[in-house]
């Protein structure tokens, strides 16, 4: 079945299909695989504490890495403006207490005014 | 499986996950999933293929890769993979959710829920968790995730269709909402071996990236978080000393 969805034609209208029936069952056995290791995982061990420092580092690395190098539209705006934007929001989630919408929104409308300006 | 007794607690739990979804992690979702949208019409995708790729795929970056492929004309086995691979966070992320749940809680329908662990979502409940009764998280989480994985679905189409009709500025703006979503929810990380991995994360990952695009969030999780992990077990040792 699976050698069968490759060998659609990329003129077909049933290709795009195929490819996203992939990406998505891809997708998929990193969620299902997690369940299946996850059922006898000690909450206390360290190896879930390594495990936690691994998913923490992969989101947090993927984070800085859309602010700092964005592809797409994003690479229009100029990295400093990109940080400052970025930069005033987690200072105001610093700095008070329980301030994400604030923050998300200083952040968001600093990003459309600077590219409104230039 | 669930015993009767626990029931209501359950049921109330499931509510106040949808209620709490609603509100700033749907809105960033809605955002994100907009913004999707836009990029499958900019792709030349058609409508179905871009709202299935939420549908199913639902993880942002991996959708971003398919469309961008797409695009490019990229071969199959490369779009795939390439989608496959920025998924891999999923592991891990659901290796260290899912055994904050009870035992008694797992059953099969566990591989369906755990379709609903989006960023947005891991992110929330690593917070919320440890505040809510063992045997309320489930329900909880999936109350939550239904109701964000069910506002992605209209705004992917929404942003499809408005795509070309909105000025650059709000585009970009409603593309900066998730990554800012994120970092602030970094600064709920309350473990120092979580702030850590953050921090030796979030330096590594777009320096590893100018070396290995493709590769760059695996060996940043893999080696930024590990060495986070000694860095914290060294601190510990010397604490305990």
């Amino acid at each position: 079945m699976i050698e069968g969805l490759f060998s659609i034609p990329k003129e077909s209208l049933w290709w795009a299909w195929a490819v996203l029936i992939m990406a998505s069952l891809g997708t998929f056995l990193w969620r299902g695989l997690g369940v299946l290791l996850s059922g006898r995982l000690d909450q206390n061990s360290a190896f879930f504490r390594w495990l936690t420092c691994v998913a923490y580092a992969m989101v947090a690395a993927l984070v800085v890495r859309i602010i700092v190098l964005p592809v797409g539209m994003m690479v229009q705006m100029p990295l400093g403006l990109r940080l400052i934007a970025a930069g005033a929001a987690l200072a105001i989630m610093l700095v008070k207490k329980n301030a994400l919408v604030p923050a998300l929104l200083t952040g968001t409308l600093l990003t459309v005014f600077f590219s409104w300006l230039g | 499986m669930a015993t009767p007794a626990l029931r209501p607690l359950r049921k109330a739990a499931f509510w106040t996950g949808c209620r709490h979804a609603f509100g700033v992690p749907a809105a960033v979702l809605v955002a994100g999933m907009i913004g999707f949208g836009a990029l499958g019409q900019a792709s030349g995708l058609s409508l179905g293929v871009t709202t299935a790729a939420t549908i199913f795929m639902y993880a942002l970056p991996g959708q971003v890769v398919f469309a961008e492929m797409m695009a490019l004309g990229a071969s199959g086995v490369a779009i795939a993979l390439a989608a496959a691979l920025t998924a891999a966070r999923f592991l891990p992320m659901t290796m260290t959710l899912l055994p904050q749940v009870p035992q008694e809680d797992r059953d099969l329908t566990l591989y369906a829920k755990s379709h609903l662990i989006s960023m947005t979502t891991w992110a929330i409940m690593m917070r919320d968790f440890s505040k809510l009764e063992p045997q309320a998280r489930l329900a909880y989480f999936t109350g939550f995730g239904l109701v964000c994985w069910g506002c992605s679905i209209p705004s992917t189409v929404m942003g499809y269709l408005v795509a070309g009709h909105v000025p650059v500025p709000i585009t970009l703006g409603l593309i900066m909402i998730n990554p800012l979503f994120f970092l602030l929810t970094f600064t709920e990380v309350k473990t120092q071996f979580g702030r850590l991995a953050l921090l030796t994360g979030g330096l590594s990952g777009p320096l590893v990236y100018s070396l290995s695009p493709s590769w760059s969030i695996l060996i940043s999780g893999l080696l930024g978080g590990t060495l986070a992990f000694l860095i914290d077990a060294s601190l510990r040792q010397k604490a305990a000393k």
